[in-house]
């Protein structure tokens, strides 16, 4: 970890990498904290790697969890998580700014989890929550996360477009217009999708 | 649509764990290690990665003298986009590809009869690449991503600010202005483009056609994209704008044009208006005008005359009133002449 970074979420709970920076008193925090980040990915941008590195110990956790659920494969979402930072670091030239840096890095992994599933629909397992509900378990609160590994289970034998667009909306709270930009599937066969992981969702919760 | 999708489907409690699930979830290693070798092993982005500036600088200059004198075709075939194998047998460059493959500037992805395939649009997009088709990657920069389709099918879904994505056909280059369409050639440009989102403009020989939302385009060999026309245009204003567009109907095409369109076809004749000999240019205006009236500061003298702003405001009228109609259609009943719910 870089020195002196610590770690907080602004207001749409994205993460930030937040070095404390005694010329942003008069910023709200959110100010503060995107001014920071700024700062990390301009240093990203010139080829700093720590400042890099900061960016992924920010972010890891939100990636990991996106590409796990995405994928339903543990093995799988660990390469992905590499994929998706290797990828950004590549193409760190092109942000700009227009959005935070999360919003970016996210549909940039949305995309290159959604292109990587596509080309391996072959995959007959997925054993990510069963095979360590721990990991679940640790993220979450204690008293739920019986109930979170069972739901977890649940989503993970979802068919796989079904449970794409669930992550999506009702997880990670993209509209379906926006799942639709990401992925290339029309807004109406997202709301099928979305439609049909409830329904089995429900049947395989109450089973 | 902003609002969210109501759940009628799970039971309170259930979207209430939905909701509590964990949004982090921390990797079971220490993933860093691994991203950090691979960063440094194939460095093709923004920094130096643990490389200092002073071995790089002294490569730069190095590298731009050997540009300097002329190596052209390293500077033209710099670039690559991923591709993916979503059917059949797919060939990158001639060669069969596996599961997934690079496609380089100077590439070309060829599908036969059984095979699909979908490139990686940089960062922006996707194209699919649809049975029995050849596309070449022509330029892999952020500023420019271009495909050439030779023949053959493509669906392009981009999300990109407008004109940095384009697609060369033999019978024009149809630009990206935010959008997705279905795009087929024949080998010698007769073609069809179909509107799927947003806008795309068409252009060739000089001709510009903008195709919306909801609409399509026919293209032929040496005379570039035709007017473009609705989904649910009529047949005989369909046969109209082709006869005018590709078989000389001239004046006679244009009356039938006229005819035919309704109120929704104003892009067709806001497009006609601009295409049609002077002497019809009234006849092309008065129509239109009394399908869709002219917004305020848009004058018949101007409009025949050509004035660049007074098209562009009717022109934005128009595409403001199909974009209402479209989006909610099933929603409201919306007046094709004002865009207004009736």
């Amino acid at each position: 970890m870089v020195e002196g970074v610590e770690v907080v979420e602004d207001d749409e709970g994205w993460p930030f990498p937040c070095k404390p920076d005694p010329g942003a008193r008069h910023l709200t925090p959110v100010a503060t904290i995107a001014r920071a980040i700024d700062d990390l990915v301009r240093r990203a941008q010139s080829g700093e790697e720590a400042a890099f590195e900061a960016l992924y110990r920010a972010h890891a956790g939100r990636v990991f969890a996106l590409c796990l659920r995405l994928s339903g494969d543990r093995t799988r979402a660990v390469e992905l998580v590499q994929d998706v930072f290797v990828r950004c670091w590549e193409r760190l030239g092109s942000f700009r700014g227009e959005s935070a840096f999360g919003s970016w890095l996210y549909r940039l992994a949305v995309n290159l989890v959604w292109m990587a599933n596509r080309g391996d629909r072959r995959r007959e397992a997925r054993v990510l929550p069963v095979e360590d509900p721990q990991a679940l378990e640790r993220s979450g609160d204690a008293t739920t996360a019986g109930v979170s590994v069972d739901l977890e289970r649940a989503i993970g034998s979802l068919p796989d477009g079904a449970r794409e667009v669930f992550v999506l909306y009702d997880i990670e709270g993209y509209r379906h217009e926006e799942i639709a930009r990401m992925t290339g599937i029309a807004v109406g066969t997202s709301k099928a999708q979305l439609f049909r992981a409830r329904r089995l969702l429900r049947e395989k919760l109450e089973r | 649509m902003n609002e969210r999708e109501p759940d009628t489907e799970l039971t309170p409690e259930q979207q209430r764990a939905v909701g509590e699930l964990p949004r982090r979830i921390e990797p079971p290693e220490d993933l860093w290690p691994g991203i950090r070798d691979r960063i440094r092993q194939g460095n093709r982005g923004v920094g130096s990665g643990g490389w200092s500036w002073r071995f790089w600088v002294p490569l730069a200059i190095a590298a731009s003298l050997l540009l300097a004198v002329g190596v052209r075709l390293a500077w033209v075939r710099t670039g690559s986009w991923s591709v993916e194998r979503t059917a059949g047998a797919p060939r990158v460059d001639g060669a069969l590809m596996g599961t997934s493959g690079t496609l380089r500037v100077g590439e070309w992805v060829e599908t036969d009869d059984s095979s699909q395939a979908v490139i990686a649009v940089g960062t922006i997009g996707h194209v699919d690449v649809r049975p029995g088709s050849r596309v070449r990657l022509v330029r892999a920069r952020d500023t420019d991503h271009r495909l050439a389709l030779a023949y053959g099918a493509i669906h392009a879904k981009v999300d990109a600010p407008p004109r940095i994505f384009f697609v060369e056909t033999p019978a024009g280059t149809v630009i990206d202005l935010g959008c997705e369409y279905t795009l087929e050639t024949d080998s010698v440009g007769r073609g069809l483009i179909h509107v799927t989102g947003g806008y795309v403009e068409f252009a060739a020989n000089g001709v510009r056609s903008i195709v919306p939302l909801g609409a399509y385009a026919m293209t032929r060999p040496g005379r570039g994209p035709g007017v473009p026309y609705l989904e649910d245009a009529p047949a005989a204003l369909r046969a109209a704008l082709e006869s005018f567009d590709f078989n000389q109907g001239g004046a006679a095409a244009v009356r039938q044009a006229l005819a035919a369109a309704r109120a929704e076809d104003a892009l067709s004749l806001w497009h006609l208006l601009v295409r049609v000999e002077s002497a019809q240019r009234g006849d092309v205006y008065d129509r239109l005008a009394a399908l869709v009236p002219p917004p305020a500061g848009v004058t018949r003298e101007g409009a025949l005359a050509q004035d660049p702003a007074m098209l562009e405001r009717y022109w934005s009228l128009i595409r403001r009133i199909e974009f209402r109609r479209i989006i909610l259609k099933g929603i409201r009943d919306v007046d094709p002449r004002t865009g207004l719910a009736r």
